[in-house]
């Protein structure tokens, strides 16, 4: 693992010298990617307050989905391995569910009847699968476009209420309205990476309808590479998830002001620290304004960083604590393969130290 | 370094002292005066009021479900203040941080999260690891999970279950075993909408009574300090002070807890069906074996969000939700429910609420065996604290009060009747004697020489929420942390936990289990030690009788 500076290879210690310089002399700036474990995410959220900065994450898109629809509408949530144990009944909703987590599939074991149910049997089914996806958790697929999605959904729910729908392909979403309410502890299966707010907001209403006569629950899948972990880090330091800005002194949220996309095209910050440990990628924003990258070797920037800092992979590098899907909470995970290449949390101790030297000089 | 607090009121219940007098500190602990030596610092708390540090036995600070509720209401706890250079997040609205600095500046220095399930633990040390000054410790909450159900469906092996909830709480890094409305979270996921102390869990057959009794006489078997913490079933219901009378029955005289019973002081009479019982509970109380002891849960005027295990109350309190939303969690062996609720003077309801805790406060005859808590965030946020020592302490305040609650409410309470007004030696047996005694933390409570140097000094104002909202000075292992209701700097606690001796059989066998029934290995859910979680986080072991 290597440090730079302007590209020339330096150690460590200069490498966050310049780092310190870079931030400390910035007016706003921005902690842009987050893409790091507990640790990293805490060191960064306390660094983001000592420079008077923002943070933001680069899954936020998809998890303020999820947060703004239980921010105004609420949430009824479960696990995977209630799934697993329990679920009688499992309607999966929308494409590529499993693309960040490819062993979910086989933890949730739905070939097999439901351990801890009174129920023996378990019925499956998969609402706008995409090709192929439906047959490798053996359910029964229901076809929709993600662009019919939203109608199908709202043509569901009506047949849960028993309210007339003459849409295409009617009968069969009153069947599966029929099986669903038969359920004894069902199961919506989704994630806000492939369906819109509204749609969110639909399900949530549909698993609450549900509610009225037997038992339905949601299991929300979210982005992968601790970003859960981050949002909740974020939640017990400042009260608010990320996109959460420190410029008045005390922590402001604000997914329009502190979204860091905008926040850099839009001339506000002035400097940025971009963090993505656990894979090669890169600021998705235009505007060259200094950047200190702790990142993957391979990562490819669309403008050279100022400083950049090759960074262990957490859970592979090193030990992490980390939000685990699988079971709903954090754990820590061993390091893989252990290395010396530095922790993102390390990292930003040694920027904070040299900051602390830049302010005794001045 | 070696301190003297000079010529202050000292209130020391648990060694029969309130009386001026000097009290000395060298290092972390409580010292005889010394002979001949010259301390280091003085302080002159001549007029002042000083106690040890005190120590909340239930306050939801830190959890899955606290998190949650922060997440679901940002716009319940906007900060506004520009924090202090020498304290991090110290002004953010709700943070741990914030959590910290609060509870030190009332003169709080240890402080118990309640409910924590206990595949969840993780979640909460990391929480902790960020609360600065105060010592902390979580109960593990069980009842709900297969295992534990399992054994029952099974005889009830006593020994069996025992070395299981030691396995847990070691694996948990608890220091006490919580229930909540044991099997009610496996009932409500069968469809049950209420659930009642001699109802059946479906698929394991048995009953609410018979999970909390396993796990009470477990708690006495491991010989850890705390007894079982139970949260009883049917949480608010007009009527529930039945449950709760029953439920001291069941208890059959054995060591337990029995949380924020305020909430289960509830009649039927009037035209509301809703009233006052705290009369009939204090007296069900008063009577018991002293080996049953509560804390009220107090109710408070004001927004706050209820967060709590007990699944089946939370679903029927969503109608009542205000903000309009909230969050429900079928969780792995536990559920949960965040459910915001603003509590107001002039809702009859609320109003009985918060009269039943007052009635409570002042008809349980023993301080030390009811505790002072608002069951935070659910009956009020730890901040009320001040207010309501100021209202247990001053009839007169509690008059002013009154005056403003609806008449028809007033009415289905004794609460205007009762002139008990509790003295400085009574709130330090209650906040800090008998849950230093009731957790099993020998060094703290009291200021007798080896004491841990925890202590509060306040000032003797009149306005006692004023007096108890800004301490004077707060020591914390002896070092000055809070001046003039400030805090002054950053240091970072111990977490509490017990290390019960259990067969280690269990383990062995709950490997297999885990690997089989969820398809992850149990090192999975165990709390990692101390050096993984960061800050230095540091655990304190509290001693089990075994
Ligand atoms: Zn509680």
């Amino acid at each position: 693992m290597k440090a730079f500076v302007d590209g020339a290879a330096v150690g460590l210690d200069a490498a966050a010298a310049a780092a310190a310089r870079v931030l400390g002399a910035a007016r706003l700036p921005v902690i842009a990617g987050l893409g790091t474990d507990v640790a990293g995410a805490r060191a960064a959220i306390a660094l983001a307050e000592k420079l008077r900065g923002a943070y933001d994450h680069l899954a936020s898109d998809v998890l303020l989905r999820d947060i703004d629809v239980m921010r105004q509408a609420g949430r009824i949530l479960t696990t995977a391995n209630d799934v697993r144990l329990r679920a009688d009944c499992v309607l999966f909703v929308g494409p590529k569910l499993f693309e960040s987590l490819p062993d979910l599939p086989k933890h949730l074991d739905l070939a097999a009847p439901p351990r801890l149910s009174v129920t023996k049997t378990r019925k499956v089914f998969w609402l706008g699968a995409s090709r192929g996806e439906a047959a490798q958790v053996g359910a029964t697929e229901i076809a929709a476009s993600p662009s019919s999605l939203p109608q199908v959904l709202a043509n569901l729910r009506a047949a849960v209420l028993e309210r007339k729908t003459r849409a295409n392909g009617a009968q069969k979403l009153v069947e599966l309205a029929a099986q669903l309410k038969a359920a004894h502890f069902g199961v919506v299966v989704c994630a806000a990476d492939s369906l819109d707010r509204l749609t969110i907001e639909m399900l949530h209403g549909l698993v609450v309808d549900l509610n009225e006569k037997t038992r339905f629950t949601t299991l929300a899948l979210g982005p992968g590479g601790n970003a859960l972990g981050v949002v909740q880090t974020s939640g017990w330091m400042t009260g608010f998830p990320v996109r959460t800005g420190f410029g008045r002194g005390y922590p402001e949220h604000d997914i329009w002001r502190f979204d860091a996309n905008r926040m850099v095209e839009a001339d506000e910050a002035d400097a940025a620290l971009w963090i993505s440990a656990y894979r090669a990628e890169a600021p998705q924003w235009n505007r060259r304004i200094p950047l200190v990258a702790l990142a993957k070797p391979q990562t490819r920037f669309a403008y050279p960083p100022r400083v950049k800092i090759e960074v262990g992979t957490p859970g592979e590098d090193h030990d992490a604590i980390e939000f685990s899907q699988e079971i709903a909470t954090f754990a820590l995970a061993r390091a893989k393969n252990a290395s010396n290449a530095p922790r993102v949390a390390d990292v930003i101790g040694r920027i904070e130290q040299n900051l602390a030297k830049g302010s005794e000089a001045c | 370094m070696l301190i003297r607090l000079a010529g202050g009121r000292i209130v020391d219940p648990a060694n029969k002292q309130d009386g001026i007098g000097d009290l000395w500190i060298r290092g972390d602990r409580i010292v005889a005066p010394p002979q001949g030596e010259t301390p280091d610092a003085v302080y002159d708390v001549s007029d002042k009021i000083v106690m040890a540090g005190a120590i909340d036995i239930h306050s939801h600070i830190a959890s899955g479900g606290v998190n949650t509720a922060r997440l679901l209401l940002p716009e319940n706890h906007r900060a506004h203040v520009p924090r202090p250079a020498a304290t991090p997040l110290s002004t953010a609205g709700w943070s741990t941080f914030e959590t910290g600095c609060r509870y030190a500046m009332m003169g709080f220095t240890t402080v118990i999260e309640p409910a924590v399930p206990a595949h969840q633990a993780l979640h909460s040390h990391l929480e902790l690891a960020d609360v600065p000054i105060i010592d902390k410790g979580i109960l593990a909450v069980l009842g709900d999970d297969d295992f534990l159900l399992s054994l029952l469906r099974g005889g009830g092996n006593r020994t069996a279950i025992a070395d299981y909830v030691g396995s847990m709480l070691a694996a948990t890094k608890a220091m006490g075993l919580k229930a909540v409305n044991p099997g009610g979270a496996i009932a409500f996921q069968n469809n049950a909408r209420t659930f009642d102390l001699d109802d059946v869990v479906p698929f394991y057959g048995v009953t609410s009574r018979q999970i909390f009794q396993a796990m009470q006489q477990a708690a006495i078997d491991l010989g850890i300090p705390h007894p079982l913490h139970l949260h009883i079933n049917n949480l608010g219901v007009p009527g529930n002070v039945d449950t709760a009378i029953k439920t001291i029955a069941a208890a059959e005289g054995k060591r337990i807890h029995l949380a924020h019973i305020q909430f289960y002081s509830y009649g039927k009479e009037g035209k509301r069906g809703f009233s006052s019982a705290a009369p009939r509970l204090a007296e069900a109380i008063n009577a018991a074996p002293k080996a049953i002891t509560v804390d009220i849960g107090q109710v408070m005027f004001r927004q706050t969000v209820t967060v709590s295990l007990d699944i089946i109350r939370q679903w029927s309190a969503r109608p009542m939700a205000k903000p309009r939303k909230s969050v429900m969690y079928d969780g792995a062996a536990n559920g949960a429910g965040i459910v915001p609720y603003l509590y107001k003077s002039d809702n009859f309801y609320n109003a009985v609420q918060w009269a039943c805790g007052l009635e409570l406060f002042l008809l349980l005859d023993d301080p030390m065996r009811s505790l002072f808590t608002t069951d935070h965030p659910n009956g009020a946020p730890y901040t009320t604290y001040p207010d309501l020592f100021a209202l247990i302490m001053s009839r007169d305040t509690r008059a002013k009060w009154l005056a403003d609650l609806p008449k028809e409410a007033v009415e289905m309470t004794t609460l205007p009747s009762l002139t008990r007004e509790y003295s400085f030696s009574e709130i330090a047996a209650m906040t800090r004697v008998a849950p230093a005694k009731l957790l099993g933390l020998k060094d703290r409570g009291h200021l007798s020489p080896g004491a841990l140097a925890d202590v509060a000094v306040y000032n003797d104002d009149l306005d006692r929420a004023q007096m108890f909202r800004f301490a004077h000075l707060v020591f914390k292992d002896g070092d000055l942390v809070v001046r003039d209701g400030r805090v002054t700097h950053y240091r970072y606690g111990r977490t509490l936990t017990v290390q019960p001796r259990y067969g280690s059989g269990i383990d062995r066998r709950l490997a297999g289990y885990y690997d089989d029934l969820y398809g992850v290995s149990r090192n999975l859910f165990n709390v990692p030690p101390a050096e993984a979680l960061g800050r230095d986080y540091a655990f304190e072991e509290v001693a089990c009788g075994r």
